[in-house]
């Protein structure tokens, strides 16, 4: 067996998020990744054991790549709070909302039952966010910039303000790509609400 | 029931069975026919096409049980707090029951697939429409500010959802969730929704003190 590089690994990952987005993870087979980027078969199973792992690597490649830039924006010690929120949903949403995101959620949501990919995304995408989400509203509590409430609460119910708009019409396959003006709407609308509900009177 | 209600009702039952046991694409209007007995002509007279049947019989349970659910939303009875709570928690019982969490990965994993995603999605609308319209008039009545109402629909959709849906859905939890966690979930979604829809200060003052609920939330919500 040939020593597994990096490079190939990457062009398999590639090659395979391509392949997934086209056709679905459930019609997509290994012999459709591997006729993209050649080589043989027992070269791909070295890499990625089986369709689901390979799956899986692919859409946590993507959102690992993202995850700490979009949380990275918010800082609980800066004085706009509403700015802060503006500017993390946006990324938030957009990165949420791409069409490899969409692709990817829809797929862990329809094989949740049938494999661990519904599981793998919840606790490698979806916790973290939520974690560092909550961290920072739990700071803006302490600083008596938000009404006193359980932070992890605040922050789920941020996160599904953000995505109140769209969700459904998205998930449903209503509209494919969200307008970067539409996308900023919902967000600017979700924040003037969660403070609404959640800022100190 | 008139016989050719009760027909749809038998082919609406035997569609849904198919479609959960066997998907969209493994099953044909050919199987549904099998089941229900008859003639093809006759399941085409009641349903167009199998993206309408399916779309049918995947919401059937939902409008029902809404129906029923609405009916907790009723205007003129002031204070919408209670309404709300009892609204929020009913809906969340049902929607993340087995059952309907299984129907709802269908209608995600279907509707980017078989283009029946419009077909659903207009009948949500349809159904948040009334939700609305109880937004509305808690609108007028000057019992929430004014805003637009089909948004503050999204909001408390979003809101009630927040804490249990996704974790069902990914299938990170099985076990669906008590009536004591979706009132939970419910008053803690409706305190948020009502503060941040809250009647802007001059209004509060007018109403006196019977709006305090808006703004004091007791501590085991929070």
């Amino acid at each position: 067996m040939k020593t597994k590089t990096e490079s190939k690994r990457q062009a398999i990952l590639q090659a395979a998020a391509v392949v997934f987005r086209e056709v679905g993870f459930e019609r997509a087979s290994m012999s459709d990744i591997r006729e993209r980027i050649g080589g043989s078969k027992a070269t791909l199973y070295n890499y990625f054991p089986s369709k689901e792992k390979l799956f899986f690597e692919v859409m946590h490649q993507a959102k690992e790549l993202e995850l700490e830039a979009i949380t990275g924006e918010l800082d609980a010690d800066a004085d706009d709070l509403k700015r802060e929120l503006v500017r993390f949903g946006q990324k938030f949403m957009t990165v949420l909302y791409s069409a490899d995101a969409v692709a990817v959620r829809r797929l862990a949501i329809a094989e949740s039952r049938h494999s661990d990919i519904g599981r793998l995304s919840f606790e490698q995408a979806t916790l973290p966010i939520e974690k560092r989400v909550a961290e920072f509203m739990r700071k803006a509590m302490k600083r008596g910039n938000l009404r006193t409430a359980d932070p992890k609460i605040a922050a789920i119910h941020l996160l599904s303000l953000l995505e109140s708009e769209l969700l459904q019409r998205v998930l449903l396959g209503v509209i494919d790509t969200v307008k970067p003006e539409s996308l900023s709407g919902a967000v600017r609308r979700a924040v003037d609400v969660f403070l609404c509900g959640y800022e100190r009177r | 029931m008139s016989k050719s209600d009760s027909k749809r009702q038998v082919i609406l039952e035997s569609a849904y069975r198919l479609f959960r046991a066997q998907g969209f694409g493994g099953t044909s209007m050919a199987d549904i026919t099998t089941q229900v007995g008859g003639s093809k002509a006759t399941l085409y007279s009641h349903f167009p096409s199998k993206e309408e049947l399916f779309v049918e019989c995947m919401m059937a349970a939902l409008e029902n049980y809404m129906s029923d659910t609405l009916k907790h939303l009723d205007a003129s009875r002031g204070d919408p707090t209670e309404a709300l709570r009892n609204f929020g928690a009913s809906v969340l019982n049902f929607i993340c029951s087995a059952e309907q969490v299984e129907v709802r990965r269908l209608l995600i994993a279907e509707a980017a697939r078989s283009g029946t995603g419009k077909l659903f999605f207009d009948k949500i609308t349809a159904l948040r429409s009334q939700v609305s319209s109880f937004l509305a008039a808690c609108m007028a009545s000057g019992l929430l500010r004014r805003d637009d109402p089909d948004l503050a629909a999204d909001h408390l959709g979003a809101l009630l959802e927040a804490e249990i849906l996704e974790p069902l859905l990914l299938h990170v939890r099985e076990a669906a969730p008590d009536e004591k966690e979706t009132a939970l979930a419910a008053r803690r979604a409706v305190a948020a929704f009502l503060r941040a829809y809250a009647p802007a200060a001059p209004a509060i003052k007018a109403a006196s003190g019977s709006d305090a609920h808006l703004r004091r939330v007791p501590p085991h919500e929070l």
